[in-house]
């Protein structure tokens, strides 16, 4: 057995191995994800106030999701915002609900797969909430974190807001029997 | 090229499994929605009998072209294969998700880089350069559709897009077969050919049996039908396209917000 052999049967066994084991993670999470009753997505997100949300939200867009222009809109201070969302931790938590809100769409998705169009919207939603939590975190890392806070924060969760009406109109509008509990959790 | 009485069996038994699985795709109606993988199963059948009647008529070498060339078109078809999988889980609403475009590019170029490197890496012990060619040829090609398809579980998954339940079973069987076939010819290539082809014929009837237990597979859950989905209400229907457009116009604002 020369040495090219036994590096190539070490790569080969690595490369399966680790295709299993990616596959199977992944696999389990899908068949997780489409198993899982809703009542056990509501658990998995993570309670936010809901007044400060909107408080935060409301001072740049209206109840419509149109960008304010009047006088008293985008009048909070970087420090309200800062205390009102709960800093970077507080901003991660409106991520993490996010992939919990594309979730509860995916279910709704599995009665009706015409909603596809609003889930797809709702995942580029939750990927732009991403984006602007990951400047954030740059940010940190250079000890800008003050002055970029209010410039990335409010669009998320002003995004964050306006994914929650959008769930729930969706489920309103499907006329589904949780939307009650859904109204409690968000 | 003596043919034993066994790789008859699984001759017959492959020619078998794919005419029924024809028949499933033709009377359920599957091949409107996977027209490239009934190309394929077309293909497999074309080339079983094409094989035979080159083995029964023709020369050593006839047989070794037609191999060959046929091979070369399975490879493709297998691809295509893919690529209808990828297109029916990412690009449902006409256009690929625009969010996983660069994802998409990076799990080609990944794919045929890693399989590459791994391709490089075998050094089989053969006597003909082209048995170097053959082994090296199908290694690359299996190392590359298992990732393929790996991906495909991952990036649905992290996209949190639905597979349809035929598309999961069909990328199952073949994702399943791929990674077999990578260990069988990662053993072709450690083992080598020698004068005696014992070994390599025993591994190649092991391989077989692998596609027939997936083509197996395929009989039976093509066969049965996707969970019933219900249907939209013609008002609901409407309340969404408003609701796509007014979600449109939310982002270019929120966008712009940032940009000011």
């Amino acid at each position: 057995m020369n040495k090219w052999s036994v590096w190539f049967l070490i790569a080969v066994a690595a490369f399966v191995s680790a295709l299993i084991v990616i596959a199977l993670h992944y696999y389990r999470r899908a068949q997780k994800s489409s198993q899982r009753d809703w009542r056990r997505l509501l658990m998995r997100l993570t309670i936010v106030d809901r007044s400060s949300i909107a408080e935060v939200a409301l001072d740049i867009i209206d109840e419509s999701g149109q960008q304010r222009k009047d006088k008293g809109s985008a009048v909070l201070e970087p420090s309200e915002i800062w205390k009102l969302v709960g800093g970077l931790e507080g901003l991660e938590v409106l991520e993490a609900n996010s992939a919990v809100l594309i979730d509860l769409a995916f279910y709704v998705q599995q009665w009706y797969p015409e909603a596809l169009a609003v889930a797809e919207q709702l995942r580029l939603s939750a990927r732009e909430i991403e984006w602007h939590v990951e400047r954030l975190k740059s940010a940190q890392r250079t000890g800008k974190l003050e002055s970029a806070f209010p410039m990335y924060a409010q669009p998320a969760v002003a995004a964050y807001y306006l994914m929650t009406r959008r769930v729930l109109a969706l489920y309103e509008e499907g006329n589904l029997a949780m939307l009650g509990d859904l109204r409690e959790a968000l | 090229m003596h043919l034993t009485g066994l790789d008859l069996l699984f001759w017959a038994a492959g020619l078998c499994a794919h005419f029924i699985l024809l028949s499933v795709l033709l009377i359920r109606r599957r091949f409107m929605v996977f027209p490239i993988f009934t190309a394929f199963v077309v293909s497999n059948i074309g080339r079983t009998v094409a094989l035979g009647l080159v083995e029964l008529y023709g020369t050593k070498a006839s047989y070794f072209y037609t191999y060959w060339s046929l091979a070369i078109l399975d490879t493709a078809l297998q691809l295509a294969v893919v690529y209808e999988m990828y297109s029916q889980t990412f690009r449902r609403r006409g256009a690929w998700a625009r969010d996983l475009h660069s994802a998409l590019i990076w799990l080609v170029i990944v794919s045929v880089a890693v399989a590459a490197g791994l391709t490089w890496l075998a050094t089989p012990h053969v006597r003909l350069w082209m048995q170097v060619v053959v082994i090296k040829g199908t290694f690359f090609s299996s190392a590359c559709m298992s990732e393929l398809f790996v991906g495909m579980i991952v990036l649905a998954v992290r996209a949190g897009l639905p597979w349809r339940t035929h598309v999961a079973r069909i990328s199952q069987g073949l994702g399943v077969y791929s990674l077999i076939d990578v260990l069988i010819e990662a053993a072709h290539s450690y083992l080598g050919v020698g004068r005696n082809t014992q070994t390599y014929t025993m591994l190649s009837h092991f391989r077989m049996s692998a596609y027939l237990v997936c083509v197996t597979y395929w009989i039976v859950m093509l066969w049965r039908d996707e969970p019933r989905s219900r249907k939209l209400p013609k008002d609901f229907r409407g309340q969404l396209i408003q609701l796509q457009s007014m979600v449109d116009s939310d982002l270019e604002r929120i966008r712009a917000r940032r940009r000011s």
